[in-house]
């Protein structure tokens, strides 16, 4: 946490760098933190809107300084300057659209050829969604890279907390972290019921026991 | 000396209205401003030719962009006679925009620049087509 201390701030705080195709939904996910949707601030030069997402944990709190792109990733490849100096990332994909996981190591390739290895999450998007159209056996990419994943949903805020929690472990060199109290987010705009979550996180983990092709296809 | 187009400021202000209008509302629209010698450059990828140029601008993946113009810079460009003695080839006009845009439902401008050269159509010189088309966003 040197870079807490360089800032002379109390509270630690991180550059977690957002990406992932357009229209996958990450402006949509940063925003469910209100806190953060209030004291966002636009940098025109950079083109990004930073959220401060503030998180309560055991052993205080912690602020992740989360960069959304103004879209430009609908233009082309992102420049460095999105890249350089961050220390968490989420790397976003929609469930519904297979293109978006099939980009997924090129969104991975840009950020490990700036940032190197930094705590990654892969997150698999909108699966409030009945028609899925990636699914759980099919989400391989996170296990040949050492990068954690999880199925998350931004208009019903499931599982809103967990990449949070899991980067923030990595980054406290602690896995016995936790957050002690729930951040502030928007109401749901969907319910997801808890059959359909049962049944999600089963298929998530009978993916978790197969195993892995053999054949040399780490770019998939 | 090629005589200078004689009126290119009103060329380019005609043109960059009408080029933004056109890629805001309806992006196929835009095929007749390009040849099969003109060069695009979208943020840094290049294509040549009207099918590679539209394929690239109408499947960028965006539903809504809107353009604001901040400022456009025209020049004339005047070549040299082929030949001593020979006419020297009709002018052309370098376009200079910048601005900024809005792409779908975020709130916050993009900055970009943008640089055209129009030539005249050999058919038709009061009708001029995109020879070179340079796009950038600014941003660190």
């Amino acid at each position: 946490m040197a870079t807490a201390a360089a800032t002379g701030d109390a509270t630690p705080q991180f550059k977690l760098i957002l990406v992932g195709d357009g229209g996958v939904g990450k402006t949509t996910f940063v925003k469910r933190h209100l806190s953060g949707e209030f004291q966002k601030k636009y940098v025109a030069t950079v083109g990004v809107e930073v959220h401060p997402l503030s998180f309560h944990t055991n052993f205080g709190p912690i602020i992740f300084q989360c960069w959304d792109t103004a879209g430009q990733e609908k233009f082309g490849g992102l420049r460095d300057g999105y890249y350089i100096q961050g220390q968490a990332a989420i790397i976003m994909f929609d469930v519904t659209s297979r293109v978006t996981y099939k980009n997924v190591p090129n969104w991975h390739r840009d950020l490990v050829r700036v940032c190197e290895a930094i705590p990654t999450v892969l997150c698999g998007n909108k699966v409030d969604i009945k028609d899925r159209k990636v699914k759980a056996k099919a989400i391989t990419y996170h296990r040949k890279k050492n990068l954690q994943y999880y199925d998350i949903s931004a208009k019903s805020n499931y599982n809103f907390e967990k990449p949070f929690l899991w980067l923030a472990r990595k980054l406290a060199g602690n896995p016995q972290l936790t957050f002690v109290e729930a951040p502030a987010l928007a109401p749901a705009d969907v319910v997801i019921d808890d059959a359909h979550k049962r049944q999600m996180e089963a298929d998530l983990a009978a993916a978790a026991q197969v195993a892995l092709p053999d054949e040399d296809d780490g770019d998939m | 000396m090629a005589a200078a187009p004689p009126d290119y400021q009103g060329i380019g202000t005609a043109f960059v209205s009408h080029y933004y209008n056109l890629f805001d509302t309806s992006r196929p629209s835009l095929a007749p401003l390009y040849r099969p010698s003109s060069l695009l450059t979208f943020e840094g990828e290049p294509f040549m030719g009207v099918d590679a140029i539209l394929t690239k601008l109408t499947t960028l993946p965006f539903a809504k962009v809107a353009h604001q113009v901040t400022t456009s810079d025209f020049q004339p460009v005047m070549p040299d006679p082929v030949a001593p003695g020979m006419p020297a080839p009709p002018a052309s006009v370098l376009v200079f925009v910048s601005g900024s845009l809005m792409v779908d439902d975020s709130p916050n401008p993009l900055k970009f620049s943008q640089v055209f050269h129009l030539s005249p159509d050999p058919a038709n010189p009061m009708s001029y087509w995109v020879r070179n088309d340079m796009f950038r966003l600014n941003y660190a």
